[in-house]
Order: C-alpha cells, then sequence, then structure tokens
C-alpha cells in the first residue's frame, strides 16, 4: 500500500485555515466575548434594515477565542479524514479497475484518460510555450488556443484507438472460426466507393486480401490512402461522417453496417500518429487494453499480453510508462496493441515515416513475421513504397480516386528533376557567423562547439540520424539559450530583444502545426501582419512559396480554411510566410521535408528556394534546414552540414550533380 | 418509457435531491425540532447519493468512445487551469472550459464533465473534502445549464446556396452576427453562473463555517426571514464581493477573448450529440 503524504499534508493545511477562519467570523460577527481575560474592547456596531438582529465586532477575550477554535474542530477533524482517506487509497487503481467492468464504465475510462493526459498536457503546454516564443508571441492567453486544438485532436485519436480496440461493443462478433480462417478471404470490395460531405474520395474498388498475405497501399499524400484504411476498420463511415457506396466485406461481415467495436477480435488497426492513441498509463496496460474492453479475464489477459509482447520483441518494455518509449518503441507497442486480440487483418498507417533505419528494420521484421508465422494478413500505406519492396506481395496503387491493383511494384518513379541550385558565387556576402555552439540536455551534450557560417541567399543543409541534434542546434540558434555566439549581421542575438532577434533569426519548427493561434488562414496572415508589419503582406507571401496567384480564386477558397485542415506541405508553406514576416535575416527550418510525398516535396524545396530569394546575393537571405532525408539535402541544398556525436562538418561543399 | 426519458427523469431527480442538500439550512426549519440534528449529516449524504444517480443514468448516455475520450481530455485540461489558477483563488478559469463545452456538446455532456473535471483536479492537488460533492455538482449544473441555453441561428436571407459573391459574403456576415450573440449569451450566463455558483456553495458550508455564537450564525429555529439576512451577509463578506466577483470578471474577458476559437475547435471534432 502507498502513502501519499502530499494529500495528508494539504488536508492539514486546510483544516488549520478553516479553524483560523471561524475565529475572523466570531470576531467580526460578535462573537467573541466571554470567560477569560479582556483582550481588547471593541465597541459593538449595530447594522440596520434586515440585519437588524446583527452587530459588529464586540469585546474580545481569551476564552471567547478558545470557544471559537475548539467549535471548529469537529469539521477541521472531518478534512483531516478526508486528507488521510485520499493519502491511503489510490484512486487511479480505482478507475482502472472500473473502467473494465461495472456500471461506471464510460466515467472511470474519462478519468482513466484524465489522468494520463495531465502528464502530456503539461508536455505540450512546454513544447507550445516554445513555438509561441519562436513566433514572438507573449503571454499564456494566446497559448490555450493551440494547447485546446492539440488536445482535442488528441481526443478523436484517442477515441479511434479506443473504437478500433473494441471499447463500448454492445455485440461484439467473435473471431471467426479456425476453418474459415485459412480459406475465405479477408477482405472483400465490389465496386466499393467512399464519399464525405458529397465529395467522392475513392470509387470503383474492387480487390480481395487472402489471409497470410502483405499488401502495400501507394498512393502520394492526400490520395485517400487513410481514407481507404479507415473504410476496411469502419472509422470513415462509423466515425468520421463518411459514407460509403458499393460493397465493403470484412471477414464476411458488412462493412457499411457494423461499426469498428464490434469487429475488433478480428480486424486490427494501428494509426499513423500512434502517440496520439495510447489510452494508457503504462505498455502492459496499453497492450492488454483490448483484452480488457474485451472482456479476456485474467491471467489469460496477463498472459495473452507476455506472449504478444515477446513476439514483437518488446518484453523488457512492459512496465515501461507509455510517455517514456522512443518513436520506433511506440510503434512496435501500437502494434502490439492492435495484434494481442489476434486479429486476422492487420491494417498500418504509414509506419516508418518518423523512424530512423535501425527502428524501420525492428518494424518491418515484426510485420513479416505476423504474416509469415502468423496468417495475419497485413495492409501497409506508404509513400515510400521502395522500403517494402522486399515483403510486398500485392500492391494497391491510388490514382485519381481509384486504386489499380497489381502484383508487381509499380513503375520506377519519373522524379521531375528540382531546378539545380546555383553553383555557389564565388564572393558571397558572409550573413551569419556561429562559433562554439554547445547544447546540453541533462548534463549529456548533444552539440559540441558548432561553427559555421551562412551567406546571403544561400540554401544549407544540416543533416544527421534522428537524434543527432539538429533541432537542437537550430532551437539554440533562434532562442540565445544555449552556450556559444550566434552573430547575424553584425548582431550578437543573445544581447537583442526577442522582437529585435526575430528580424535577425526566425525558426520554423519540424511540427508547424505548433505555430497556429487562429481559426483561419486570413486570420493568421493578418496576426503576423499586425506583430511584424511586413512590406509584402503574410497572405501574398504564402501565395508566392505555393506558387500561386495571390488574387486568384484558389488562394481565396484556402484563407478561409482551417490552418489545421490544410495539408502538410501548405501548412508548411503558411508557417514560411509567418516566420518571414518579421524578414530575418537567417530562417531556419526543421525537417521540412518529413512525411511527404515526392511532389510535396519538391514544392516544399521550391518555396525554400524562394524564401531564400535565391540567386540575390545582395538582398537574399540565408536559409538552414535540417533533414534526415539525403535526397533532399542533395537536390535542395548548395551546401550540406553534417551533424554526428554531436560535432559538425561541412560535406562536400560543391555538390555534384 | 424510452431510455432517454429514464435519463432526464434521472437527471432531474438528482438534481432535485442535490438542491435539497444545498439548501439544507433554509429546509431544516420545516422538519420537527428533534430532526433537525440530523439535518446537516442527511445534507452531507445526499449530494454524494444525487451523484451517483445522475452518474449511472448518465454513464450509458456516454458509450461512445469520442464522448469518453473527450470527457477525458477537457477534463485533464480542466483540471490543469483549476491546479494552475488555485494560487489565485481557485475555480476562476475553469468556468470558461465548462461553459463552452456544456454550450457546445449539450447539458449531458456539460454535466458529466462538471463532475469529472472536479474530481479528478481534487484527487491530483488533494484537496478533496467534504465540500467535494458539493463543487462537483455545483459545476456540473453549470456546465449543463449552458447547454440549456436557447440555440443560435444564423439568419440568412435568401436561398441557401451561395451562389453569388454577395449572397457568400452575407451569409458569412449573417454567421459572424450569430456567433458574437452567442458569446455575448454565454457572457450573461457567465456571470449569473458565477455568483449563483457562489451563492450555493455558501448556503450549504454557512452553518459549518460560522459555527454558533455570532450574529450572523445559522439558527434552526429562528424565523426565514432572519436566517436569510443572516446568511447574505454572510455570502456577501464571504465571496460574492471577493472570489464571486473575480470569477464573473474572469469568465466573461475569458469568453469574450477566447469563446470563439474554442468554441470552433470544439465544434470541429463534431461529437453526434454536439450542436
Amino acid at each position: 500500500m502507498r502513502f501519499h503524504a502530499g494529500a495528508l499534508r494539504t488536508a492539514a493545511l486546510v483544516a488549520a485555515v478553516f479553524v483560523a477562519t471561524r475565529v475572523v467570523y466570531r470576531v467580526v460577527f460578535g462573537g467573541a466575548g466571554g470567560s477569560g481575560i479582556l483582550l481588547l474592547d471593541l465597541p459593538r456596531i449595530p447594522l440596520g434594515g434586515p440585519f437588524a438582529h446583527v452587530a459588529l465586532f464586540g469585546p474580545i477575550t481569551t476564552g471567547g477565542l478558545w470557544n471559537a477554535a475548539v467549535s471548529a474542530l469537529p469539521f477541521a477533524a472531518v478534512i483531516l479524514a478526508f486528507g488521510l482517506v485520499n493519502a491511503v487509497i489510490d484512486m487511479r487503481r480505482l478507475f482502472v479497475h472500473g473502467s473494465t467492468r461495472g456500471p461506471l464504465r464510460a466515467i472511470s475510462r474519462s478519468l482513466v484518460i484524465a489522468w494520463s493526459t495531465a502528464p502530456a498536457l503539461a508536455q505540450a503546454v512546454r513544447r507550445l510555450r516554445r513555438a509561441a516564443a519562436l513566433r514572438g508571441e507573449r503571454g499564456t492567453a494566446a497559448l490555450l488556443v493551440p494547447v485546446f486544438e492539440q488536445t482535442i485532436e488528441r481526443a478523436l485519436a484517442l477515441a479511434a484507438s479506443m473504437e478500433v480496440r473494441g471499447f463500448a461493443a454492445r455485440h461484439p462478433l467473435p473471431a471467426a472460426t479456425p476453418v474459415a480462417e485459412t480459406l475465405a478471404p479477408v477482405a472483400e470490395l465490389a465496386d466499393a466507393g467512399l464519399h464525405r460531405d458529397g465529395t467522392p474520395l475513392l470509387s470503383g474498388m474492387t480487390f480481395t486480401i487472402t489471409p497470410g498475405t502483405f499488401t502495400v497501399l501507394v498512393g502520394p499524400t492526400g490520395a485517400g490512402k487513410s481514407s481507404l484504411l479507415r473504410g476496411l476498420d469502419g472509422l470513415f463511415q462509423h466515425f468520421d461522417g463518411g459514407h460509403q457506396s458499393g460493397r465493403i466485406r470484412v471477414a464476411g461481415v458488412d462493412r457499411a453496417t457494423t461499426p469498428p467495436r464490434e469487429t475488433a477480435a478480428f480486424v486490427g488497426s494501428v494509426a499513423q500518429n500512434v502517440r496520439l492513441g495510447f489510452a494508457t498509463a503504462t505498455v502492459r496496460e496499453e497492450i492488454g487494453f483490448a483484452l480488457a474492453v474485451q472482456g479476456v479475464a485474467e491471467p489469460a489477459r496477463t498472459e495473452r499480453v507476455r506472449a504478444t509482447a515477446e513476439l514483437l520483441t518488446i518484453g523488457h518494455l512492459l512496465d515501461r510508462d507509455i510517455i517514456a518509449l522512443s518513436a520506433g518503441e511506440a510503434t512496435l507497442v501500437a502494434i502490439a496493441a492492435a495484434v494481442v486480440a489476434r486479429p486476422r487483418l492487420l491494417l498500418v498507417d504509414e509506419p516508418l515515416a518518423e523512424l530512423d533505419d535501425a527502428a524501420r528494420l525492428r518494424v518491418s521484421a515484426a510485420l513479416r513475421g505476423l504474416v509469415r508465422e502468423h496468417g495475419v494478413a497485413v495492409i501497409v500505406a506508404e509513400h515510400q513504397w521502395e522500403l517494402w519492396q522486399p515483403l510486398a506481395e500485392q500492391w494497391l496503387q491510388i490514382d485519381g480516386g481509384r486504386v489499380r491493383v497489381s502484383a508487381e511494384a509499380p513503375a520506377a518513379r519519373l522524379e521531375t528533376p528540382p531546378a539545380a541550385p546555383a553553383p555557389a558565387a564565388d564572393a558571397r556576402h558572409p550573413l551569419a557567423h556561429v562559433r562554439g555552439l554547445s547544447v546540453a540536455h541533462d548534463g549529456a551534450t548533444v552539440v559540441d562547439g558548432a561553427a559555421f557560417e551562412l551567406a546571403a541567399g544561400e540554401l544549407v543543409a544540416l543533416s544527421g540520424q534522428n537524434g543527432a541534434g539538429k533541432s537542437s542546434l537550430l532551437l539554440a540558434m533562434a532562442l540565445a539559450d544555449a552556450a556559444g555566439t550566434v552573430l547575424v549581421a553584425g548582431d550578437d542575438v543573445a544581447a537583442l530583444t526577442p522582437a529585435q532577434r526575430r528580424r535577425r533569426i526566425a525558426l520554423v519548427p519540424e511540427r508547424v502545426d505548433e505555430l497556429f493561434l487562429q481559426t483561419s488562414v486570413a486570420a493568421e496572415c493578418r496576426r503576423a501582419d499586425r506583430a511584424d508589419s511586413p512590406a509584402v503582406p503574410t497572405d501574398t507571401t504564402f501565395a508566392l512559396l505555393l506558387g500561386q496567384d495571390a488574387g486568384s480564386p484558389s488562394h481565396m477558397a484556402l484563407l478561409l480554411r482551417h490552418p489545421r485542415d490544410l495539408s502538410a506541405g501548405q501548412q508548411l508553406c503558411l508557417a514560411l510566410a509567418i516566420q518571414l514576416a518579421p524578414a530575418p535575416d537567417v530562417l531556419l527550418v526543421d525537417e521540412p521535408s518529413r512525411g511527404l510525398d515526392p511532389a510535396t516535396r519538391q514544392m516544399v524545396g521550391l518555396a525554400l528556394q524562394r524564401a531564400a530569394q535565391h540567386g540575390e546575393p545582395e538582398s537574399g537571405r540565408a536559409v538552414l534546414f535540417a533533414t534526415h532525408d539525403a535526397g533532399f539535402a542533395r537536390s535542395y541544398a548548395e551546401r550540406r552540414l553534417r551533424l554526428a556525436d554531436g560535432r559538425l562538418r561541412a560535406e562536400d561543399a560543391a555538390v555534384p550533380r | 418509457m424510452s431510455r432517454a426519458t429514464w435519463t432526464a427523469l434521472a437527471l432531474a431527480t438528482g438534481s432535485l435531491l442535490a438542491f435539497a442538500g444545498f439548501a439544507w439550512p433554509l429546509l431544516a426549519s420545516a422538519v420537527p425540532a428533534d430532526a433537525q440534528r440530523a439535518a446537516p449529516f442527511v445534507a452531507m449524504a445526499l449530494v454524494p447519493a444525487a451523484i451517483a444517480v445522475v452518474a449511472l443514468a448518465l454513464d450509458r448516455e456516454m458509450h461512445s468512445a469520442k464522448a469518453v475520450a473527450l470527457l477525458g481530455v477537457l477534463a485533464a485540461i480542466g483540471a490543469g487551469i483549476r491546479i494552475a489558477g488555485a494560487g489565485v483563488g481557485g475555480i476562476e478559469a475553469v468556468f470558461i472550459v465548462l461553459i463552452l463545452a456544456g454550450r457546445a456538446y449539450g447539458a449531458r455532456f456539460g454535466f458529466l464533465l462538471g463532475l469529472i473535471t472536479i474530481a479528478v483536479s481534487s484527487l491530483l492537488w488533494g484537496g478533496f473534502g467534504p465540500w467535494t460533492p458539493f463543487q462537483m455538482f455545483a459545476c456540473a449544473w453549470v456546465a449543463a445549464g449552458a447547454g440549456l441555453l436557447p440555440r443560435i441561428r444564423a439568419r440568412v436571407r435568401g436561398g441557401a446556396d451561395a451562389a453569388s459573391a454577395d449572397a457568400a459574403l452575407a451569409a458569412l456576415s449573417a454567421v459572424k452576427r450569430a456567433g458574437r450573440l452567442e458569446i455575448l449569451m454565454l457572457a450573461g450566463y457567465g456571470v449569473a453562473a458565477s455568483y449563483l455558483f457562489g451563492l450555493l456553495m455558501n448556503i450549504w458550508f454557512w452553518p459549518f463555517a460560522v459555527g454558533m455564537g455570532t450574529d450572523i450564525s445559522y439558527e434552526a429555529g429562528a424565523p426565514l426571514g432572519t436566517n436569510l439576512a443572516s446568511f447574505a451577509l454572510y455570502s456577501l463578506v464571504s465571496s460574492t464581493l471577493t472570489w464571486d466577483t473575480v470569477r464573473a470578471v474572469t469568465t466573461v474577458v475569458g469568453l469574450a477573448l477566447l469563446g470563439p476559437t474554442l468554441l470552433a475547435a470544439l465544434r470541429r471534432a463534431k461529437l453526434p450529440a454536439a450542436r
């Protein structure tokens, strides 16, 4: 049993305040008189009107004060008793217990979620405070909106992940019999279509998925890969408010009429941002969640959780807190949580986008094992399909709202070669000097004495593996809060006020949506205009970066959208436009190409070149972007810096093309 | 009877029970003298019992993953705000979240959010005491009340099809007007709710806080008028002029500054029961 002394301390404090207040009331409202020594003989002041029975003050005696304090003791004791109960009983265990059975399941589950959201909320507030500082915003009121937006997004992702794991199922369908398992297709689509708000997203889909096969779903960002996966697990029809036409059957069940929660025993699903979907506080609880809500009793549950964790090589993580996982570990835990109920069909949405090479190998090996040894049919959505080529047995290719099925990998992409970066001019005007920049986190050195220069109009890449310290280096430059010197146009940025610093150096963080504070793109642009009064209005800069005409109807329509409803590429361009508003000499961009398909990457690359006002060495600015994508760096940067083991060094000065 | 009717009945009964628990000092004079001694204990038991009734009825209503997840994360936000603001007087800014969520997702959702927010923040902070059930219920009423306020529709002239640019602009400004009107209504409600919340929290606690032997003490046998006057004076000096006023001002300012954006964020989540 644990003892939580803090609760008792708080109760003692509250009880003391209660007693003191009682004494004050007695003194003010004529009740502190009586036996004992007369301390103070205040005059009695009678009140009039409806308060005629009340008189203020009056004599104060030691006996009167003592009686007042003693009379408050019984209630003070009740307060202490509550404190003691709170100190001894671990309420969280009660909620966890109540969330799996009993008449208060929904409320208990909400309490568990609230409990596990609290630390994530604190993290979000810290991150957003930093983002607000990068945008030059002060005050906590500006923070509340993005915290709120992010929290709602978390709620929806969480709800979806609970739904596909069988939460609140009324008539759950049992897993199919082993005989059917070997023969029948796990998914059959016949002239199926998905549409939302009257707009068709996908149509004319006809294909089948057989057990024990590996299928890769390819297509550019925004083509409808996630919609198709959600059409199969039922979230599209029963959670997102979309509509289905034609026929979709999953393990023989009609998807149009059966919500995801009823099919959790044989359909597993892993969403894109797995961390948002975690519903519990520890790895063990998370993997066991589906079993708990599907009513699998102990000790079978514990055994299944252990076996599933072993299968995915994460047995050693079982007692870890869910927020202490790396990106690769989090993906494996999410897969484990989806397969613990032994589904016949597993849907995984872009599992590799956030991972480095080592983690990618672990995840793909785990998925291969599920297909080969356990007969699960796996469908993975991915725009970097090359990564899955060795595994894939069937390809689904989305193109213009249609799905093409083939046994062969898609034809090699004809990547349009981007505009070649101009070779570095001989005598560039040097704009920024970085000297001896070092960053340490929790005593560990992340960046050690970085030193480099940036010239006007040049586009420089900062490359390195996940966790190499690229983001830390960029943040330290933009916030001027680390050891070392950053000189921009002759000014030491550490000596400038935040507003002045933004005119020298600005950073677009990796999660660009952290910069957004408004509910429409137009309002976001106006806010930037008010704060930084740029020479060119921000919405015009936004159009320019997108390569659009500022007055065109399509651009006007874009301005009315919610910033978070924009595509990833458009969000990045909006963030660039906002951070370009103060006309900084140096623009830093963190991972601009992460998770983007080739076409969007090209758009972003061109936007970065426009931001640098490429080819104008006099008026141009320096743009430094961090990326772990070597191809992107090669295509757009004229010069590359590489960060490894905390050390920064120049990679080949001139880029061979 | 349908389940919705049962829930409404349970909510009404629970609220009535709880109200009796809150107003016990005024109701006790109606019972025989020897029963009056038991009144405070009955009150302390009534409110938790009412919470149980309402929670049991509403739990079934909230059986969708979306509602449960939204309840959880919004309660975490509310609790965070309440704990962060504890140094400056407790339940100030949390009203903003409660009122907006109650408005966006309806009275039943709001009711549960009020209950859960206070429960979570009290448990996290350690400020768990005999007053917690009362606070839970009072906050639940505040959030539910916002959901019961009349719906405000944008009055769009002409057809619904925004074929011409003029019609689109007119529709847009009508929507904006309706939005402003809604915030104005919520702000007015926020002021009323702030003071009523103070009065409710004072009335049941008043006999405990002051005890016997002062001129504003609760006297079981005294005429109702005297007791009401004593209570009015107690409430005035204890919270109406101070905490309640701060709360009303915070709520109005918060709703005016953040209301439209937060309401839009809540409505983007498209909870089926939302409006």
